[in-house]
């Protein structure tokens, strides 16, 4: 008879029972072999009968929540196809043969040979340096009046490090309630190069603002941003560096970039052009830019004015 | 024929009624407390007072002149509301629409049956000259304020008289005395501080042989009505605009069209910035006082204004001269209204070249809900191609015909001279 293996899901924990005798049972009550404490597990809910043709029997033993094998109810099957997916009440189980492949080990970001960002040290410092060095481009961008170099300091403590900061910390607070591991190397590589790729997005829909004489392809810019970048960033954060599964990554990669694209989605005024259907303000174009590239053809007064002639009335609100 | 010579009559009968001597203020109260009457608009459903102000006898004495804005609410609602006159000696009944003009914020009421006497009204007598005006302040009772004559306003499109007195709530649409104990105007308004306007008689001598020429239908919308005579006399303003000799005003390397109408002022209106700026900036804005009451919604219309904005700088550099540029460039009108007065904005960009320089353009309008080919316009034109220098011009008008605007931006732009 080959060893089998029952693999118990509560809660995203796996448990591993081995089967040894030829009757295995699965219960609530303390007399079973293998006990299942959640209140929707029958105190006698499966029979485990293994023979030797290799073959497996399964017998159901409660009336209430029955067993359910591949999602169908069982009353009773002999099966040697193994793996068997079984749903006791709430309990997900798997029935695995002890010689199951399992998937292929994978490595912890940073570590080995390869050349990843995650996780070197040198990456990290290169990338905080970075964020810093832009936390300092934006101050000096917008220094229209004289300015010390203590105010540029705290600017880049105040605007660059700290939201920085904040965002590690409590990112990292959070995988450490979700997979119960400290990746904090991998959190500021991560969230340096959101913040980058953040600030080149901003730069990029300005020129195309500009470029195109209208605010939809950077709107969209934003949209694509908040709406896929962030979450997408997230999922996969959680897939390659914290190693959970798709499905409950990309779950959790939603959740977690709701409080943060929610807040930035009620700020942006680009957004909120997409969510006011009526404003007092006229909503023009009014990039400008210092390299003037823009496909619209320059007219003369008097071919504005007759363009001009077919601008649309205003539409009223409902 | 003869219904001008009559209009002339009546117009200069105050010239021929000429009493043996001045009449003091206590004279022309008495002579008048009983053809000036508080004009009241009442709540159908609770019969209370839902706004007030005077009103006086014109016509053949059964007529009685107001402001407009005095009543404007009915214009807006007349199921829930009507008119009413109270008199100082308690009389008291309904009143109905017979003519409007609105551009002068005038109306001209009907009563049941004749009330008394009718006023005379006169032209303006000379500057400084002692005047009278009556009516009914915070609905305390008939009084009479004494000022002077600071004659015709210019800037008002000549609608308005200076009163150097004291107008309160409420004496809105009552009469100004002469000493002579004629009209001169209608009591309009007030800047406080005993600075009051005054629309002069004429237009109101006008009303009232326009309203005994044709017939008003108060059973029509009167909002159109509204509208059609705001758009007419916006029309010929900026006809008489655009058609008219601009003077030049110079900004840096701009040449510039300056006040464009009497009725527009201009003012530095440049920020005082702190030593430590790396830019200079240098503002204009010239503005209309013509403005043209519509509504408790929309207050006023027919305001034009322009600023011209320039920006320069030696320290920044284009990147960050331009950012500096962008966030000034967002002028907007200086009207904030909501969804049940006007539409959202249309706006469309282009890159228009001025005097052999391109700027970039935009043009938006909005619409009123309630009054059908009335736009608010918004034009601005930012310069560019210039690493260390910026310059925009914004052109805003409300309740207008937008169609009517087109020839005034056009001859702003044309106007305008690089001077390298």
């Amino acid at each position: 008879m080959a060893a089998l293996i029952l693999e118990v899901t509560t809660r995203g924990l796996h448990r591993y029972f081995a089967l040894e005798g030829e009757v295995t049972t699965v219960g609530r009550a303390l007399d079973n072999d293998i006990i299942l404490s959640d209140p929707t597990v029958a105190p006698h809910h499966l029979k485990i009968i293994r023979y030797g043709d290799d073959s497996v029997e399964l017998v159901n033993l409660s009336d209430v929540n029955p067993t359910r094998v591949e999602r169908r109810l069982l009353e009773s099957l002999v099966s040697r196809e193994l793996p068997l997916r079984i749903e006791l009440g709430r309990v997900h189980a798997q029935l695995l043969r002890r010689d199951q492949e399992v998937a292929a080990t994978r490595p912890i970001a940073g570590t080995g040979s390869g050349s990843s960002l995650f996780g070197r040290a040198y990456w990290v410092v290169l990338l905080a340096c970075a964020c810093i060095f832009v936390g300092g481009l934006e101050f000096w961008l917008d220094a229209y009046n004289e300015y010390q170099w203590s105010d540029l300091f705290k600017h880049v403590l105040r605007e660059t490090l700290l939201s920085i900061g904040a965002f590690v910390l409590a990112l990292a607070i959070l995988e450490r309630l979700l997979v119960n591991r400290w990746e904090i190397r991998q959190m500021i590589t991560s969230v340096c190069l959101v913040y980058l790729l953040y600030y080149a997005i901003a730069i990029l829909a300005g020129l195309l603002d500009y470029l195109f004489s209208s605010a939809w392809p950077g709107t969209l810019l934003y949209l694509l941003w908040f709406f896929l970048l962030i979450p997408g960033a997230i999922a996969l954060y959680l897939i390659h560096i914290s190693h959970l599964h798709r499905r409950r990554a990309l779950l959790l990669a939603m959740l977690i970039a709701s409080p943060i694209v929610l807040p930035s989605l009620m700020q942006s005024s680009k957004l909120l052009l997409l969510l006011e259907d009526f404003s007092s303000a006229a909503r023009y174009q009014n990039s400008l830019s210092s390299l003037n590239w823009h496909l619209r053809p320059t007219v003369d007064v008097a071919d504005f004015v007759r363009e001009a002639r077919e601008l649309d009335p205003g539409e009223f609100a409902d | 024929m003869i219904r001008g010579f009559l209009l002339v009559c009546l117009l200069y009968a105050g010239i021929l009624y000429q009493p043996a001597a001045a009449l003091d203020s206590k004279q022309v109260y008495e002579q008048n407390e009983a053809r000036v009457f508080q004009i009241r608009v009442l709540n159908r459903e609770t019969g209370k007072k839902s706004s007030i102000g005077s009103g006086f006898l014109v016509g053949d004495g059964s007529q009685v002149a107001t402001n407009y804005h005095v009543i404007g609410q009915v214009i807006l609602e007349p199921e829930l509301f009507y008119i009413t006159y109270l008199g100082k000696d308690g009389r008291e009944g309904e009143l109905r629409l017979l003519g409007l003009d609105v551009a002068h914020d005038l109306a001209l009421l009907g009563a049941e049956q004749r009330l008394g006497e009718p006023v005379v009204m006169t032209d303006l007598p000379p500057r400084g000259a002692p005047v009278f005006a009556m009516g009914n302040p915070l609905d305390l009772g008939l009084t009479i304020a004494v000022g002077t004559n600071g004659g015709i306003l210019d800037q008002t499109d000549a609608s308005r008289i200076l009163f150097s007195g004291s107008l309160n709530p409420g004496m809105s649409g009552g009469p100004t005395f002469s000493e002579a104990g004629a009209v001169i105007g209608i009591n309009v308004a007030t800047a406080r501080n005993d600075i009051s306007f005054i629309v002069p008689s004429r237009f109101l001598v006008e009303l009232v042989e326009q309203s005994s020429q044709s017939a008003f239908d108060e059973n029509a919308d009167l909002r159109d009505e509204v509208a059609r005579q705001v758009l007419a006399y916006e029309n010929r303003y900026l006809d008489k605009l655009v058609t008219g000799d601009w003077p030049d005003l110079d900004l840096r390397q701009f040449r510039l069209p300056g006040a464009i109408s009497p009725t527009v002022r201009c003012w530095d209106n440049s920020a005082k910035l702190g030593a430590a700026a790396r830019y200079r900036r240098f503002q204009i804005r010239c503005a209309n006082k013509n403005h043209v009451y519509l509504d408790e919604h929309n207050k006023f219309v027919g305001r034009l204004s322009y600023d011209y904005f320039w920006l320069e700088s030696d320290e920044l550099n284009p990147v960050q001269f331009y950012r500096l540029y962008q966030n000034l460039n967002k002028d907007q009108i200086d009207s904030k209204l909501d969804r049940d007065v006007v539409s959202n904005f249309s706006c469309r960009t282009w890159f228009v070249e001025v005097s052999g320089q391109e700027f970039k353009a935009n043009l938006c309008r909005r619409e009123y809900v309630e009054y059908d080919g009335m736009s608010d316009v918004l034009f601005t034109a930012a310069l560019t191609g210039y690493p260390d220098r910026g310059f925009f011009i914004t052109l805003t008008m409300t309740g207008v015909d937008y169609a009517a605007t087109l020839p005034l931006i056009q001859r702003f732009l044309e106007h305008m001279q690089w001077q390298p």
